[in-house]
């Protein structure tokens, strides 16, 4: 999606060749989508930050071997996704595999996103709105709002759900979350 | 509900998607960035780059290629991985609760070796006997990766994985 592949795989060669800058770089670069995908299988925070870090550990494993250096946001996606699946099987959570059938049950203990950190009424409304969503939708949607976003073959690789079918889903979330929105403004708007 | 019927909607429905998504996008941006430490994490491994030995990638590891059979949750099962070089396979046997890991492992083909395990607390050495088998104990959870310096190749280095 408008990534400068030739950049990437640019960065990808000078951090082979041993450039740490080029290295921090791409953690700048994939950074977010990485940590939305974490964030996607509703990870904990101790176990977000556990799989991030081993995914850049295996990255450096792996400068070496990837074979398509500009298909580094593929290998990310995928390698993210397995390291989740670990994590969950191991604490033997529902798993969604597949993606698509048998959603795990969002971890309550889980110390989340933080809401008080968002600074309108209209980002707050938007949050709150997301977190009703269903859990698909919620992943998909989590997934998709890195910054910079993904292309829809990471999305479909993060997720194990085929391409052709995250359009139309994001679709249908966006408007179960604008018919949310109504509630929730509709609700602000009756107690006032 | 107009926006809920039919599909797609055209350009302007197309536009509207847009827009809420770069909303979103910016409130995700401040309630859930990237930890600045695992930022920090993620940089920070670029230290761990390794040109001296051959890279022994993972080959299978039961938490990811084993699928849970339906019903038997809660049955505590050893986690098993195997890492493949070009002269040498490593199978390790991970487990352990709360805030310890222990491995059990073996080298194919079996043989003496001295191997290092890195993990978050560190590095321990331990001696694979004559039959190829070794032990770890005290590991702290996280990521962890095995060196082995074998008689018969030239030494090798596991992916890391989490323990």
């Amino acid at each position: 999606m408008g990534e400068d592949e030739s950049g990437v795989a640019a960065l990808v060669e000078s951090a082979r060749a041993g450039e740490s800058q080029a290295w921090d770089d791409l953690v700048a670069r994939f950074g977010g989508r990485v940590w939305a995908v974490c964030r996607a299988y509703n990870l904990s925070r101790a176990d977000a930050d556990d799989v991030f870090q081993v995914v850049w550990m295996r990255l450096v494993n792996s400068l070496d071997s990837i074979r398509e250096p500009d298909r580094l946001g593929a290998w990310l996606a995928t390698t993210t996704r397995h390291e989740a699946l670990r994590v969950l099987r191991k604490a033997g959570r529902q798993i969604p595999v597949g993606d698509d059938a048998g959603l795990d049950r969002p971890d309550e203990s889980a110390p989340g996103p933080d809401a008080r950190l968002l600074r309108t009424e209209r980002e707050a409304a938007l949050w709150a709105a997301l977190e009703e969503l269903s859990p698909d939708c919620q992943r998909l949607l989590r997934v998709m709002l890195a910054d910079p976003p993904p292309s829809y073959q990471e999305v479909s690789l993060a997720l194990g759900m085929p391409v052709g079918s995250i359009g139309p889903t994001r679709g249908r979330c966006l408007n179960h979350l604008r018919s949310k929105l109504r509630g929730i403004n509709g609700g602000v708007a009756g107690s006032s | 509900m107009s926006d809920d019927v039919g599909l797609g909607g055209g350009p302007a429905a197309d536009e509207e998607d847009e827009t809420l998504m770069a909303e979103l996008r910016a409130a995700a941006g401040r309630a859930d960035p990237v930890p600045d430490e695992a930022v920090v994490a993620a940089r920070a491994a670029f230290a761990w780059r390794t040109m001296d030995a051959e890279l022994a990638s993972l080959a299978y590891d039961s938490l990811l290629d084993d699928r849970p059979l339906a019903g038997v949750r809660g049955v505590a099962t050893p986690r098993l991985l195997t890492f493949q070089a070009a002269g040498l396979t490593l199978e390790v046997e991970a487990v352990g609760e709360g805030q310890e890991r222990r491995l059990l492992g073996q080298l194919v083909p079996p043989q003496p070796g001295h191997i290092e395990v890195r993990h978050r607390g560190g590095r321990l050495t331990v001696e694979a006997d004559g039959m190829g088998r070794f032990a770890a104990a005290g590991l702290r959870p996280g990521p962890v990766s095995l060196r082995c310096d074998p008689a018969t190749t030239g030494p090798v280095y596991t992916d890391w994985f989490l323990a």
